[in-house]
């Protein structure tokens, strides 16, 4: 009788029994949020930080010493580290809490990198061939060369702007609690969006990254143009995210498939009405567009970018554009390679367009924020050359791509971010006059990020040019390459305007010298650092994104 | 590590020291001198253990760069990068001495900034890898952008962003082509892209690409525009180097890389050359003539000579194309010398127009002698090492395109002319004002720095044999690839296979 119960009632439970989650897709990305949980209570227990770091240290030792005893040595260590790296700064810096929130957010970050490099020595690569793609969570995530990379350039520049901006928020006075843990779930958001293998996690990365943004660019309260960018990238994004997720509901239709892969396979069947699935692919690029601020759905970029505060609009311009052409390889490569002759020439077309026009507006600007996001755009259009390739060549390349840009980028906002500090306003070319022989530090680094985004040797952005030109002649659009160059050389007449300011001109007495804090000139000394290394010696990254082209399919 | 490496480096250690080492001005221009005087020694000892009769590349020396890419630090020479290396060299240590007193601002920078020009031209130089080679090639840009934008003249900054944007836009076109011959070998390896067989039609555009990269360096007609404005606002030492080495990377490029890699484009489009250069030598002959400015007139003598140099390097004859590699090595020096001496002279008088000078050989009787010495060097006197360079281009010229050479030997005959007016209105005539009657004589530094330069001028032009020795074997081995490419793409595919093999 029991027996027989027993034996009705094990399928039964079997099947109640919950999914088995494998926690080493998204390891890397289970520390930054809970540590941006955590942060938001110990900014609630305003004065008695230590009720809530304690405990919260206590749960991660705990978690730390079951992960050991489970063999997974190096992430439990690292769970334990983090975890106590919290108490550590209440107690290290009593009374300042935006250095302790600071503090544990790099944390938090070191060891999403740490466990990013673990997921890749370990689950990813276990041999020396390179990468083995793997699905997790049922398939809703993918845990592959763009997830790795993509992982990678977020964890990294946010990282580099933690220390950039901290003094800056705090001279503004907007180093308010919620900025570290916003920033740790944008970057959630980001390295989810990476992962992403199906329409729905995808769309809700999205969202978690969209949204923590516009906060974080609101965040100067008192400052109308901080607002208004607020208020700007909020409802034009609120359109551009309805209009993808339109697109993805076509798609959806089309295909009867959620799923990437899924889409991908049955795009090509005869069955699938091709004229709904175009239409899906339309408006899909047009959403994603408007997020990695392709022309002509950029307009919202440079008011954005320079109404908000700046230390998030170097982290916006490096790692959304690395989330968001994450996301944008996956649909073209992955959904819709069976709509190739479709969307080769449209994107191509964009990327013309995008190239041309940013490097021409920006010939007109006169403040940098504003300069530096028509750059901005311009390099949106240089990635998408190696999209358009619609190769392994052209996938590498673009993440490849997409990490120099944001190193340079950084590099080049961290500068800004000094000469802002100094003015307590916009920073004009004129701000600029002399920098060269007032402060030939910054002046240098600022001159190097720049050369790096022009794509002069010597420089990461030299490979990351190199390398995307090569894939694109290679898929015989060298139209398109050649577009590129011209729109390089454009480029470079504005970065050279920026750099002759500095050197060539003489200093303006009126104006004082620029702030330069410990954590500033750390993040961009290790930007520029990692320019003249990526560009001078760049095989080690190299063979790692070269192994990248391994893609869930 | 060989020698070849050894002579790249010294100059960016140096360089890396002085940004370092927080010394004073003094002990910053030691620091450079000892380093390139160093790299003048290693590339002696690199000119002693070189085989000269031997035509290949030689020396090789192969480090793992980016094995990902399939680029690799790669570096060998032949007779006439050797000798263009040793001229880089050469002049580098007399540049620093020659502005020894004349640059205060910012001294560590503009000391940093030549010793890491050396070493891209360098680099260029002996790079038997594409990509090092561009990677060198466009480097070449900043800190020359920067000698002419933060030391140079009023009209510094617009040329100093003229030269860069020319040279950038020309470059980038390079890497295009440079890309497109890596995507059929996987490799940028020299040698493998010279293997490769090529249709005509893509030989012409890829030609093309890297002509404008070339023509833009040399510069040509009529993609010159830059040079008069670059070398004007330039420094002294940065036109000395402008003029001496940089203009030779397009000359040195054409050579190494557009005639052997496209033999059939290179003998279609030879006929359109020569009559480009030939427009080049007449047109910045004509536009000397009527500067009132010494410096750009030199700097438009620079286009009319470069134009010889490429005459000679499309004639395709061994005693023309050889005489244009020594021509490069001509023009470095004895234009390398008159700007050398504009600026010695502009340090005392402040002033560069023609018209306020003269008289001056009474009152400056060195300088004067110095200054014909070198002006009838460059306007190819026999005797002096300008003829033995212009002379068999001419030659060769003549031989396969008459009215080429009749025209040209026209260029020549006007550089007798504006060199000597010019000699003429500044050092003759009566010394009328008082500054003319003011003006000091060369010190002896400066007379240092010139002895070198005219001792080369006069050797090579009494003993020019050495040097064509070194010269002739590659150019030779160059011209039998041209031959043997655009025979074999005449010939058939057989011929090609066998060629590529």
């Amino acid at each position: 009788m029991t027996a027989s119960l027993l034996s009705t009632l094990t399928p039964l439970v079997a099947q109640l029994a919950p999914p088995s989650i494998e926690w080493s897709a998204v390891a890397p990305e289970l520390l930054p949020t809970a540590m941006a949980l955590v942060l938001l209570l110990v900014a609630i227990a305003r004065g008695r930080e230590l009720v809530v770091a304690v405990p919260a240290a206590l749960v991660a030792a705990a978690v730390g010493i079951w992960l050991i005893s489970m063999t997974v040595i190096l992430p439990g260590a690292v769970v334990i580290a983090v975890g106590f790296a919290l108490p550590a700064a209440v107690v290290a810096f009593p009374r300042r809490q935006s250095l302790v929130q600071a503090f544990s957010a790099a944390a938090a970050l070191v060891g999403a990198l740490v466990l990013t490099g673990w997921q890749y020595v370990v689950v990813l690569a276990p041999t020396a061939g390179g990468i083995i793609p793997q699905e997790a969570l049922q398939g809703a995530l993918a845990n592959d060369g763009i997830a790795f990379f993509t992982r990678l350039t977020v964890y990294l520049s946010a990282l580099l702007v933690l220390p950039i901006g901290y003094g800056y928020l705090q001279e503004r006075r907007i180093n308010r609690a919620e900025v570290e843990p916003l920033l740790l779930l944008t970057v959630v958001g980001m390295a989810a969006l990476g992962t992403a293998n199906d329409l729905i996690t995808l769309f809700v990365a999205l969202e978690i990254l969209s949204i923590a943004l516009y906060v974080l660019s609101g965040l100067a309260r008192r400052d109308r143009r901080s607002q208004e960018a607020s208020l700007k990238y909020f409802v034009l994004g609120a359109v551009a995210s309805a209009i993808l997720l339109y697109g993805m509901a076509l798609t959806f239709v089309a295909t009867g498939s959620l799923d990437l892969a899924g889409i991908g396979g049955s795009i090509g069947l005869v069955t699938t009405p091709r004229v709904v699935a175009a239409l899906g692919l339309a408006l899909v690029t047009v959403g994603i567009g408007f997020k990695i601020s392709l022309a002509p759905f950029h307009f919202w970029t440079p008011d954005v970018y320079q109404g908000a505060p700046t230390n998030i609009t170097a982290f916006m311009a490096a790692a959304t554009k690395a989330a968001g052409f994450a996301a944008v390889l996956r649909l073209y490569l992955v959904a819709f390679p069976a709509l190739e002759s479709l969307w080769v020439p449209i994107l191509a077309g964009l990327a013309a367009v995008t190239m041309l026009y940013g490097a021409i507006v920006a010939l007109v600007q006169g403040d940098l924020k504003r300069i530096l996001a028509y750059s901005a755009i311009t390099h949106a259009g240089y990635a998408v050359i190696g999209v358009t390739a619609n190769s392994d060549a052209g996938l590498t390349s673009t993440l490849w791509y997409l990490l120099t840009y944001a190193i340079g980028t950084i590099g080049a906002f961290g500068c800004v971010i000094a000469l802002e500090r100094r003015r307590r306003g916009e920073v004009t070319l004129k701000d600029l006059r002399g920098l060269g022989r007032t402060s030939p530090l910054l002046a240098g680094i600022l001159a190097l990020s720049l050369l790096s985004l022009a794509g002069i040797p010597a420089t990461a952005g030299f490979i990351g040019k190199l390398l995307v030109f090569q894939a694109g002649i290679a898929a015989g659009l060298t139209w398109l390459v050649i577009i590129g160059v011209l729109s390089s050389v454009i480029a470079a007449f504005f970065y050279l305007r920026i750099a002759a300011t500095m050197f060539l001109e003489e200093p303006d007495p009126e104006r004082g010298p620029p702030v330069v804090s410990t954590g500033l000139s750390l993040g961009v000394s290790v930007a520029a650092t990692l320019v003249i290394y990526l560009g001078v010696y760049p095989q080690p990254f190299l063979q790692l994104v070269e192994t990248a082209a391994a893609l869930v399919r | 590590m060989g020698i070849i490496t050894i002579t790249l480096a010294i100059p960016v250690l140096g360089a890396l020291l002085l940004g370092l080492y927080e010394g004073d001005d003094r002990s910053s221009k030691i620091i450079a001198l000892i380093a390139s005087l160093a790299t003048f020694v290693a590339s002696i000892v690199l000119l002693v253990q070189f085989q000269v009769s031997d035509a290949n590349l030689q020396l090789a020396e192969r480090l793992t760069w980016i094995p990902a890419i399939g680029a690799e630090f790669s570096l060998a020479v032949d007779g006439v990068s050797l000798v263009l290396i040793l001229l880089t060299t050469f002049l580098t240590p007399l540049i620093l001495v020659a502005s020894w007193h004349s640059i205060t601002d910012r001294l560590r920078g503009y000391l940093a900034a030549f010793l890491l020009l050396e070493t891209a031209v360098i680099g260029v130089f002996a790079a038997t890898d594409l990509l090092l080679f561009y990677f060198f090639f466009e480097f070449s840009l900043v800190p020359m952008y920067l000698i002419i934008g933060i030391w140079g003249g009023a009209g510094r900054k617009y040329a100093a962003v003229k030269f860069f944007l020319y040279t950038l836009l020309g470059g980038l076109l390079m890497l295009i082509a440079i890309l497109y011959l890596y995507g059929q070998t996987g490799t940028f390896a020299y040698s493998d892209m010279l293997a490769l067989s090529l249709s005509v039609t893509e030989q012409r555009w890829l030609f093309l690409a890297f002509l404008v990269a070339f023509a833009v360096k040399v510069p040509l007609f009529p993609v010159h525009t830059w040079l008069p404005d670059a070398h004007t606002e330039a420094p002294t030492g940065g036109s000395v180097f402008l003029a001496g080495v940089l203009l030779k990377m397009g000359t040195f490029g054409l050579l190494r890389y557009a005639l052997p890699f496209f033999p059939d484009a290179t003998t279609e489009f030879a006929p359109w050359l020569l009559g480009i250069s030939v427009i080049g030598i007449l047109y910045g002959a004509i536009v000397a003539l009527m500067q009132g400015d010494i410096k750009r007139l030199i700097a438009y003598s620079s286009v009319s000579h470069m134009g010889f140099v490429v005459l000679g390097t499309f004639a395709l004859t061994t005693t023309a194309t050889s005489a244009s590699v020594v021509q490069m090595v001509n023009h470095g020096l004895s234009t390398g010398a008159l700007f050398l001496l504009i600026g010695f002279l502009y340090e005392r008088r402040h002033t560069r127009q023609i018209a306020a000078f003269g008289g001056l050989a009474k009152q400056v009787p060195v300088m004067a002698g110095l200054w014909l010495t070198v002006s009838l060097s460059s306007l190819a006197l026999p005797g002096l090492n300008g003829f033995v360079g212009e002379f068999p281009i001419l030659l060769g010229t003549f031989q396969i395109n008459r009215t080429a050479g009749v025209l040209a030997t026209f260029g020549a005959v006007l550089a007798a002319l504006y060199l000597l007016w010019a000699y003429q209105r500044m050092f003759h005539g009566p010394l009328d004002t008082a500054d003319n009657a003011n003006t000091s004589d060369l010190k002896a530094r400066e007379i240092g720095v010139l002895v070198p330069l005219v001792v080369l001028i006069v050797a090579i032009g009494l003993y020019p044999k050495p040097l064509y020795d070194l010269v002739e074997p590659s150019v030779d081995r160059v011209l039998t690839e041209v031959a043997d490419g655009a025979d074999a793409a005449d010939g058939g595919l057989a011929t090609a296979e066998e060629d590529g093999s």
